[in-house]
């Protein structure tokens, strides 16, 4: 199964992006995810929602891919594949990492559990909805 | 004892995990797997074959068979590959903090794949065929959980 991408660009402050992904996240099309959050940050996006609701995989890469996400939107580089994950370790000692600006909503149980077992949970925050991970990045 | 097996063969070429992860899927609930057993050894056999894909032909091109079969109320599955010899289950892993993520060395590389397969999985093994190449067997008991939540 392929996986599609939607994306809606929110007004508020902070102008939030919502990704909703459909389908199942791998090695074939990780690096589109890694895009699009490129291009929302570049248009001003400075809050970013990943909604899970519809993903029903989630490979490794994906991981990849959600944290080069939130090293996007906290205006760094992205960690080069070649590279290695070094920089996952000092963010999981970031006492600020908690506090991203990116944000998970609506994970499937099977897609939670991948998070939870290899330690995804401690960085990026689960929230039941997109409504309420908007909320939360907007301060509503 | 009677023993159920199926087997694909797919190209080393990542936009075919789908397919890999369609076929360990069915042979889970075939064999009369849970879900939950299905969702790790999908987890799992993509990890691995999809190291498989990104580096086993090094960057060539190759095949990959994949065989699913249960005996003994565990489901094993092969991965086997023509590559050159590599066993991802000798790669060292490196310390980490307690709790702290483990640090894949690069998507599809072995680095998170490895602690994720042991942590899916009852057993890992490696072998080298004979006739060159690979063989990766991952074993799950049918009937239970790899780890305890």
């Amino acid at each position: 199964m392929a996986m599609t991408i939607d994306v809606e660009k929110l007004g508020g402050n902070p102008p939030v992006t919502v990704i909703a992904l459909t389908g199942e996240l791998d090695a074939s099309n990780y690096e589109q995810v890694i895009d699009i959050v490129r291009d929302a940050y570049a248009d001003g996006s400075r809050g970013l929602v990943l909604d899970l609701e519809q993903l029903t995989f989630m490979a490794s890469s994906g991981l990849f891919a959600l944290h080069s996400a939130v090293r996007i939107m906290r205006g760094e580089t992205p960690p080069d594949p070649e590279e290695g994950w070094g920089a996952l370790h000092e963010m999981a000692q970031d006492p600020d990492a908690q506090a991203s600006n990116v944000r998970l909503a609506a994970a499937q149980e099977p897609i939670a559990r991948v998070l939870d077992r290899t330690g995804m949970l401690r960085l990026f925050p689960l929230d039941d909805t997109r409504a309420v991970a908007v909320a939360v990045i907007q301060g509503a | 004892m009677t023993e159920a097996k199926r087997a694909i063969r797919v190209p080393a070429l990542v936009d075919r995990l789908s397919e890999v992860r369609s076929f360990v899927r069915d042979a889970v609930a075939e064999f009369g797997g849970s879900k939950r057993v299905a969702d790790d050894l999908v987890q799992a056999c993509d990890e691995a074959t999809c190291n498989v894909m990104l580096h086993g032909y090094q960057g060539g091109p190759g095949d990959i068979d994949i065989e699913a079969s249960m005996h003994d109320q565990k489901i094993e599955i092969r991965i086997l590959d023509r590559g050159p010899t590599f066993d991802p289950t000798a790669a060292p892993v490196p310390a980490r903090p307690e709790g702290a993520p483990p640090e894949p060395t690069r998507p599809g590389g072995m680095g998170l794949g490895i602690e994720l397969l042991r942590t899916l999985t009852d057993e890992v093994h490696h072998s080298a065929r004979p006739d060159g190449g690979n063989e990766l067997t991952l074993v799950r008991s049918i009937d239970g959980p790899a780890e305890e939540d």
